[in-house]
């Protein structure tokens, strides 16, 4: 803690008394505008990062509704992780078409005639089901604001826009249960902190019946295909809307789920 | 006051405009004057003793005397934080953080400042000592924090002082009296606060607040800018600004405003950050402010920014000594300042006399 302290007040020790912070201060003159890696990037210091990671995991458990709070803890502890999920898309050739082209899935990008032209069963088809039944639209995830690195914090916000389609490769709805189980998924496939800790601490708020339901079957058959399937954030997700779920489950070896977590609840 | 001898540290533009600013409202000078007297103050300056017939003695406030034609585009510029707004821009983007911290303003006031807010306020109450009767203008006091306070201190007064009398029941006159068994006294004895604020969604948490802690009588909410107050002259006895002057954009026309609207022998009282004496305890504010309250705004409220616009602010605010000289140029006199927590907050007083 005194280190960071002490990291904290070197370049504060520029600032004295009032007025413009001195140019080797990023925190404050930063974040109006010069200095910004992408629109919405907020400059932080290892402080206010770590400050931020211990607030929202408390604050994320607190209130499950903040899901802005899950966002931020993921943003601040998972720099290391994204790294080597930015270089592990490298080498894979979808994943680095990704990194070179930056697809962004939100409502005003996805073509939503054309996904609803599409067949019975098909991916894109399936995934406008999923959307459509659960409420939700893929403009409600929160941007990308405290990572350091623009590479990154792509890789973060494709995670998250990614998120939707997993929920429908593994055909889990949007309740607690569906989440924690994606989540278990996505923390066996991405290792990122936030995965872990939500899905370690996201159960505590259930019942005793939907959580042994949860623990005997669909959490080892989460992490059991989560280890088969290759990484989810290398598929071009945008070029396989016409391919049929049950092919593309099949390619990626995700069988059915054992139960209906719709019963739970 | 000497303004020749005055120095500013840095800022130097934003403290030229808003001296600016205070010439232009008080002189409202035509071009060619200005330029004549431009000339004027730079002989005058080059040589001392010269008196130059038509130049008023007491207009040359700032260093820079008229204002130069060329600066005046500079001069509609103003700070919002660290940022550089248009003096236009600045309204708009304070009334937009304020709306949307208002839900969870009451409870970021006491993570940030640790409940201390809540002492810092009542010891402006004790330094008001307001007795009953006192007519009481709180502006920007959405929430109204300091209106309930002054009304609880007003009550609390009114009851001593009919418990004193009831002490010596032969003063009592029949009317009194007959008052008390119909319960038609006014437990305010007659103090009254008219609380406004510029912002909408405050005013709005404000009136569910008193509702909800029981406070019926003897305040009303006005929806009013501090530098247009839609009031008559010489109307209140006390006025108060708590932790709300430093978002005004042109500070010393509240000042004027608030010299305006108050009676003669009226007080006027202002709550607000300030500069810290102590380098130890600012150099721990520093880090404070700068590296904890926006991640506590962020965390309890979902809202960075408006939070770092906060911390800024306080930094650009004048420091005691220049807030004292512009509370005494809006006529105000017997201007003093208490430091409060190492002059974290400091409370101005001047009269209108």
């Amino acid at each position: 803690m005194a280190t960071l302290l002490r990291g904290a007040l070197r370049p504060l020790r520029a600032f004295q008394g009032r007025g413009q912070p001195a140019a080797d201060v990023p925190l404050r003159a930063t974040s109006h505008g010069t200095g910004l890696l992408y629109p919405e990037h907020i400059p932080t210091s290892l402080l206010q990062k770590a400050l931020l990671a211990a607030g929202s995991a408390v604050m994320a458990l607190y209130d499950p509704y903040r899901h802005d709070m899950v966002a931020v803890l993921g943003e601040t502890t998972g720099r290391r992780t994204l790294k080597f999920l930015r270089d592990q898309m490298k080498r894979d050739p979808e994943g680095a078409q990704i990194l070179q082209e930056r697809p962004r899935i939100s409502m005003s990008t996805l073509d939503l005639e054309k996904l609803r032209s599409l067949p019975e069963g098909s991916f894109g088809c399936e995934y406008l089901r999923f959307l459509d039944v659960n409420r939700v639209s893929p403009d409600t995830r929160a941007p990308t604001r405290f990572v350091d690195d623009e590479e990154l914090a792509y890789v973060i916000q494709r995670y998250r826009e990614v998120h939707d389609m997993v929920h429908t490769l593994l055909g889990m709805p949007t309740n607690i249960p569906g989440e924690i189980v994606v989540k278990w998924f996505e923390a066996v496939q991405t290792g990122l902190p936030m995965c872990v800790l939500s899905a370690l601490f996201g159960p505590i708020r259930l019942s005793a019946q939907s959580l042994q339901v949860l623990v005997s079957e669909l959490i080892p058959w989460a992490v059991q295909n989560g280890r088969r399937a290759p990484c989810l954030l290398h598929l071009y997700y945008e070029r396989r809307w016409e391919q049929p779920l049950r092919a593309l489950r099949q390619e990626l070896g995700i069988t059915e789920p054992p139960v209906r977590v719709k019963d739970l609840v | 006051m000497s303004p020749a001898g005055r120095r500013h540290p840095s800022n130097e533009a934003t403290r030229r405009a808003v001296w600016r600013r205070s010439l232009d409202c008080k002189m409202a000078a035509p071009r060619s004057w200005a330029l004549w007297s431009f000339c004027c103050c730079r002989l005058s300056r080059v040589m001392p003793g010269c008196r130059i017939p038509g130049l008023r003695s007491s207009w040359p406030r700032s260093p820079l005397g008229a204002r130069p034609l060329s600066q005046e585009k500079r001069a509609t510029e103003t700070h919002f934080g660290f940022e550089t707004v248009s003096e236009e821009e600045k309204g708009g983007k304070v009334y937009q953080v304020f709306e949307s911290v208002a839900k969870k303003y009451d409870v970021m006031n006491d993570m940030m400042s640790l409940g201390i807010h809540r002492l810092w306020k009542d010891l402006l109450l004790w330094k008001m000592h307001p007795f009953p009767g006192t007519q009481l203008l709180d502006v920007a006091g959405g929430t109204g924090d300091i209106a309930f306070r002054f009304l609880n201190y007003v009550q609390a007064q009114h009851q001593r002082k009919q418990k004193r009398q009831l002490r010596a029941q032969q003063n009592l006159s029949w009317e009194e009296i007959a008052k008390k068994y119909q319960n038609e006294e006014d437990s305010l004895g007659g103090s009254h606060v008219m609380i406004c604020d510029i912002n909408r969604e405050m005013l709005k948490i404000g009136r569910r607040k008193a509702c909800a802690q029981g406070y019926k009588a003897g305040l009303d909410w006005v929806l009013g800018d501090a530098e247009e107050l839609p009031f008559d002259d010489d109307k209140f006895d006390v006025y108060t600004i708590a932790f709300g002057i430093r978002n005004v954009t042109h500070i010393d026309r509240a000042l004027q405003e608030a010299h305006r609207v108050l009676k003669p022998g009226g007080r006027f009282l202002c709550l607000e950050f300030s500069q810290v004496n102590n380098p130890l305890v600012s150099r721990l504010y520093d880090v404070y402010s700068f590296q904890v309250i926006p991640v506590l705004g962020e965390v309890i409220a979902g809202d960075w920014k408006s939070y770092q616009y906060l911390v800024e602010s306080i930094r650009q605010f004048p420091s005691q000594e220049e807030f004292k000289e512009m509370i005494e140029d809006a006529g105000f006199q017997k201007v003093t300042y208490e430091n409060l927590t190492s002059g974290i907050v400091a409370i101005h007083s001047g009269f209108k006399l």
